[in-house]
């Protein structure tokens, strides 16, 4: 949207004079030293550094020993860690595809129809956001124990036989987990979404109602073509917390039971802490890294091709 | 556009290289030797000196007292004690030990790589001038003694700490449903799978078992070691060469493990999985269980839970034999002040120590202060822990058989009890696990 700005702004630069406006340029990066050096000394650097480990064999004090492509062999050959791998893309699923649909659905609903309590709702669905993840997995743990308030609705209702503890049943404790993702995460793209369809012009959807379009179609071709910058940006947010998730399945279940919900997180903090394999952790790390940045590359050129 | 590309770059590349400057040499330190450290001896200097000690508030709840009783015998010498969370203490303790502000004296919780990059001294020098070897019945420091490959435990090996008192896995029985279905504390294997079936035929649970953590793994080490004896079992669990898990005792161990939960001994298989330790010990104080197999550092929280119904038992099998440990410390080898360091290493096992350690549930290095009430579980418990030592059956954990046996005694008998894993499986993953960190 500011591409054309930019291009009007580069334009008449050019006319009055390269010379100011090098130097103009090379005076604004002065700005930018301060928050470049942290950014370097503290993201960067590290990630740097732990890109470099992962070509030597660790244990976290002694001597290294090098190890060339050894470590990525292993993560692209070991069964815990392509699981790992796995349950972290699944995670999708919950972290993001669930989130942006039911926080569209719920931001549209909002937005049509403003009435009272729906700023209840907004605060309510919003509030996860701001709990720490190590709490909410507490809680949670809580609410899925044998005993725990989810069976005990349950079994007031008459479904007994479906409760379960759910975070040490090998079928349902990864959807458990996920669902505690879905929950985190609906809030923030609700903000996000509500925040993009109040910018879009009421006289678009007055069109579209004259045009005799009923609700659902309002839905469709104005407000989810109105968002999708905004939609950009969840599926972007939400889909690096899914692939890099710890709190929440580190707290709940470990990765158990058995390895049904191992994700990279987990396993790169046992690799280090656990079994001290300082190189391998730091291998599956890079590669996680890697994906992920591959996936924000996607998502943003199928925004841009949109825009 | 190009413009652009460029002057994002040129921050990045500058980033990279910085931190490629930063890093680019061989990682880890090349560990500092020791400096000269004064000839071990059993003369103390009289300056004023204070030594640090860093623990966990569970394994160090008696040591703040033996400190105070420590100093009081040697005024001029000062313990600064400090303790970290047992989880934060593991992953930190190495980073201690290897920092310029090593403590003198630290908990050891396992050998892991802390021996292997000599972050704390041999004490065998300590030991032949304090006696401790004759102190000490040998399967109570063989958990200590590391060969020089810096993994392999057991005989033969130099000491690297001292123990300050031993926890012990068994049997906790529910005395109140025992009465009620008739069944007398059972000495024998037969005995005990007949109480399980009897107390499942009369609706009781028979056995309370919590494995979100991986406790079903104390069932399988002591079924498996009843049947083979602890020398096998301790082989294993230390790492010597030759070694195996697969053998007819484990099978049948991870077999009778299965059949149990077949049999609905264990309750719903999900549950299991789904309850951790401490969730266990409550629905067991709660009257869920006729059995629970955990170990005594949870005799506090049964003993007021329960009272008099509870009752203790060496855990039962054609051999008697306990899994146990000891709360045990170590010198650091950048320690100034090693003399006086083993001085309270040896204090440990005065009566003092003992006492302490036995007011707060471990068993003593002192046995003789470890004195209570037949009929009581503290009785019981000192019962059983004299049984097991007169046996000779005391068994490392099997957990600490390498930096990573938890995880996978975890994962696997999980697996084993949801019916996702079959035992020939389940034997080949733990081996597969100890063969990695035992290899050659």
């Amino acid at each position: 949207m500011t591409e054309p700005l930019t291009r009007t702004r580069g334009e008449s630069g050019r006319v009055t004079g390269s010379s100011r406006r090098t130097r103009r340029g090379w005076s604004s990066l002065l700005y930018l030293v301060p928050a470049f050096v942290f950014y370097g000394t503290f993201t960067i650097a590290p990630w740097v550094q732990s890109v470099w480990l992962s070509f030597w064999e660790w244990d976290g004090i002694g001597a290294a020993t090098w190890a060339g492509f050894e470590n990525y062999i292993k993560v692209a050959t070991d069964e815990r860690l392509v699981v790992a791998l796995r349950n972290g893309l699944g995670f999708i699923v919950f972290y993001t595809v669930f989130p942006v649909i039911l926080g569209l659905l719920v931001a549209a609903v909002i937005a049509a129809r403003p009435r009272r309590g729906s700023g209840f709702v907004r605060t309510v669905l919003f509030l996860p956001q701001i709990l720490p993840l190590v709490a909410v997995g507490v809680v949670w743990r809580y609410l899925y124990a044998a005993d725990g308030p989810i069976n005990q609705v349950l079994r007031a209702v008459g479904l007994g036989d479906v409760a379960r503890a759910w975070l040490g049943d090998f079928t349902w404790a990864y959807p458990a987990v996920g669902v505690i993702g879905t929950w985190v995460t609906t809030g923030l793209c609700m903000m996000l979404l509500l925040a993009g369809i109040q910018k879009i012009d009421p006289s678009l959807y007055e069109a579209a109602r004259l045009d005799r379009c009923g609700p659902v179609r309002q839905f469709w071709h104005v407000t989810v073509p109105g968002v999708r910058a905004e939609i950009v940006v969840a599926v972007t947010v939400t889909l690096i917390s899914a692939l890099a998730s710890f709190d929440i399945v580190y707290v709940t279940t470990g990765g158990g039971p058995g390895y049904q919900t191992i994700v990279p997180g987990v396993l790169i903090y046992k690799l280090v802490f656990t079994s001290n394999e300082v190189g391998l952790a730091c291998a599956l790390a890079t590669v996680l890294s890697a994906i992920i940045l591959v996936f924000v590359a996607v998502i943003g050129r199928i925004g841009r091709r949109g825009a | 556009m190009q413009r652009r590309t460029r002057l994002v770059l040129a921050p990045l590349a500058a980033g990279a290289l910085l931190g490629l400057a930063l890093t680019a040499c061989t990682p880890g330190a090349t560990t500092t030797g020791a400096g000269a450290a004064p000839d071990a001896s059993t003369e103390l200097t009289t300056d004023d000196i204070t030594l640090t000690l860093m623990s966990t508030p569970e394994s160090g709840a008696a040591t703040e007292a033996t400190i105070a009783a420590f100093e009081t015998e040697h005024p001029n010498i000062t313990i600064e004690y400090s303790q970290t969370n047992y989880e934060d203490y593991n992953q930190s303790v190495n980073l201690n030990l290897s920092s310029d502000q090593s403590p003198d004296i630290v908990l050891l919780n396992a050998v892991a790589n802390t021996v292997k990059n000599k972050l704390v001294l041999p004490l065998d020098d300590y030991a032949d001038l304090y006696g401790w070897n004759d102190f000490f019945p040998a399967n109570q420091l063989n958990q200590w003694r590391v060969a020089d490959n810096g993994t392999t435990l057991g005989d033969g090996g130099a000491l690297y700490a001292a123990p300050a008192g031993f926890s012990l896995v068994g049997t906790y029985y529910n005395k109140a449903i025992a009465a009620e279905l008739g069944i007398d504390a059972p000495t024998s294997l037969t005995e005990f799978e007949a109480a399980l079936k009897t107390a499942n035929a009369a609706g009781a649970l028979p056995v309370q078992v919590g494995n979100a953590e991986g406790h079903a793994a104390f069932v399988v080490q002591l079924l498996g070691q009843g049947a083979s004896g602890a020398d096998t079992a301790n082989a294993w669990a230390f790492g010597h060469a030759g070694a195996t898990f697969d053998t007819e005792a484990n099978h049948d161990a991870a077999q009778t493990l299965a059949d149990w939960q077949t049999a609905g001994y264990l309750g719903d298989p999900t549950t299991v999985n789904g309850t951790d330790l401490q969730g266990a010990v409550d629905n067991f104080i709660g009257g869920k269980g006729l059995f629970l197999v955990d170990g005594i550092w949870d005799a506090g929280k049964i003993g007021e839970g329960l009272g008099d119904d509870a009752g203790f038992l060496p855990f039962p099998g054609e051999n008697i034999t306990g899994i146990g440990t000891s709360v045990a410390y170590a010198i650091s080898t950048q320690s100034e002040h090693p003399n006086e360091a083993a001085a309270f290493l040896d204090f440990l096992r005065s009566p003092e120590a003992s006492e302490q350690q036995f007011a707060q549930g471990f068993m003593p290095d002192d046995p003789t202060v470890a004195v209570a009430e037949e009929g009581t579980l503290q009785g019981d418990i000192v019962a059983a822990w004299a049984e097991i030592a007169e046996a000779d059956g005391l068994v490392a954990f099997n957990n600490n058989a390498t930096a990573t046996m938890n995880d996978a005694l975890k994962a696997g008998t999980q697996q084993l009890i949801a019916g996702q894993m079959s035992v020939g499986d389940f034997i080949a993953s733990i081996q597969a696990d100890w063969a990695a960190a035992h290899a050659g």
